[in-house]
């Protein structure tokens, strides 16, 4: 189990748990069950790499305590 | 400038009108090269040589969301506002299914209550298919009534968030409209008498109706399919789709109606998709009813527990009353069968389904008892399971 921080910079601030081998799509839902918006609304970036949903986080090496970006489509 | 309201146009809804769609989906919007190119100068005659064009619905997709020539129509549509007239004109065309599309969602999008239902319900017998582009870029197949479902019972909609209507029974209840009337109306009473003349022989054919069972169908969809063969082959498919669409939800299949009718009442009038429901339900009552008081002591049992493999809800209340009967009679046999059929989640309720979970899970019994943590002892890690329970996902390791 790992925790990741999202941040989009505009005052949302986001800690969540999930598992290693959870898919991107996963963490957005609950990121989207935490924040309020919609799942597909959400955009998760490091730098500009665009994160896909069908990619687990372990393959994105995402680890404990890693910080991601939060953007909106 | 191009992108500004027409300043004749009403505000809806208290905004501009093109403040219905959100600020990041309109920027996509006016940055799209479609919308700079075609959607320029627009006017409602030429909008609708645009709509004829059409070729796909859908809201945005790629990895930049880039929006469909239907959203930028659609927008168009809200920058113009063109007169009702011309969208009920849109709606009632019937050769072209996309103008209709486009006619609808911006029905759904700016009309009042008793519009939406009134000019999108007819739209419901209409059964031809669309394209639909979905987020991921790739095409599905859907049809014209599946999507004014969508418009009617959920609020998001094609990327756009669908304004709130009332419920219809809440308009039903007003005056403001009348109960629903289904094309299919007329077959139904006509399989109805069918069925009580039926009933009549009633014997001979519960042999038949044990098969039925057995298949999982309805009685009476078993007996059309004899008695219909030469009937028109598309109005057996609106049959089919429609029997799927009530009879796979929660509604069940009428045994033991007279049981659950108060209940089942109460829950139903609650529920904003049944909207036609309420009307096939009471015909039911009285043919499902009657027949079933007669096969009760018969197939009693075998309903029962084929009831409980396939309805949810129902056995959910029936496991609590009759749980004892259950346990004595059949004992070992019914739980083999609970242990098959599918658990959720949310069924920890009735003592049964905990039993047989629980029996081959007892070697990891170091772990947490319930499949999905949510009874773990650390508070903040139970919550998060309940949450991923939830969504669907699996527990927190």
């Amino acid at each position: 189990m790992i925790e990741v921080v999202l941040n989009d910079r505009l005052g949302k601030k986001v800690r969540v748990k999930c598992n290693e081998d959870d898919t991107i799509g996963d963490l957005k839902k609950l990121v989207a069950a935490q924040t309020g918006t919609r799942s597909d609304k959400i955009r998760i970036q490091k730098w500009y790499n665009v994160y896909k949903d069908h990619i687990t986080l372990k393959d994105y090496e995402i680890h404990d305590g890693m910080g991601l970006e939060l953007y909106y489509n | 400038m191009a992108n500004r309201t027409d300043p004749a146009a009403k505000s809806i809804r208290g905004t501009n009108p093109q403040n219905l769609v959100e600020k990041i989906l309109r920027s996509k919007i006016y940055q799209n090269t479609y919308w700079k190119e075609q959607c320029f100068g627009l006017t409602a005659e030429t909008l609708v040589d645009k709509a004829m064009e059409l070729d796909h619905l859908g809201g945005t997709h790629g990895g930049n969301r880039k929006p469909t020539p239907f959203m930028c129509l659609v927008m168009k549509m809200l920058q113009i506002q063109p007169e009702k007239e011309i969208v009920i004109e849109f709606i009632k065309n019937d050769d072209y299914k996309y103008v209709r599309i486009l006619g609808a969602f911006y029905l759904r999008l700016t009309g009042t209550d008793v519009d939406v239902y009134r000019y999108l319900e007819p739209l419901y017998n209409d059964y031809r298919k669309l394209r639909q582009k979905l987020p991921e870029g790739k095409f599905s197949l859907t049809h014209v009534d599946e999507v004014i479902d969508e418009l009617l019972t959920k609020d998001y909609s094609c990327d756009i968030a669908l304004p709130r209507i009332k419920k219809r029974w809440t308009l039903e209840t007003l005056g403001s409209l009348e109960p629903r009337r289904s094309v299919l109306e007329d077959d139904f009473e006509e399989e109805e008498e069918k069925e009580e003349n039926d009933q009549l022989d009633g014997l001979e054919e519960e042999a038949h109706e044990k098969q039925d069972y057995y298949r999982g169908r309805s009685p009476a969809r078993e007996r059309d399919r004899d008695r219909r063969r030469d009937r028109d082959r598309y109005r057996e498919r609106d049959y089919d789709r429609d029997y799927d669409r009530d009879y796979d939800r929660e509604r069940g299949r009428g045994r033991d109606r007279d049981r659950d009718r108060e209940r089942d009442r109460d829950r139903d009038r609650d529920r904003d998709r049944d909207r036609d429901r309420d009307r096939y339900r009471l015909r039911d009552e009285k043919d499902y009813g009657r027949d079933r008081e007669r096969d009760r002591e018969w197939e009693g049992r075998e309903r029962e527990r084929r009831d409980r493999d396939r309805g949810r809800r129902r056995s959910h209340s029936r496991s609590r009353s009759r749980s004892k009967d259950r346990k004595d009679r059949e004992g070992g046999e019914h739980r083999k069968r609970h242990a098959r059929s599918s658990t959720s989640p949310r069924r920890r309720d009735g003592a049964e389904e905990n039993g047989t979970r629980e029996e081959p899970k007892k070697k990891k019994e170091r772990k947490e008892k319930k499949e999905d943590g949510t009874d773990h002892p650390d508070p903040e890690i139970a919550e998060a399971n309940r949450l991923r329970a939830s969504l669907g996902l699996k527990p927190l390791k």
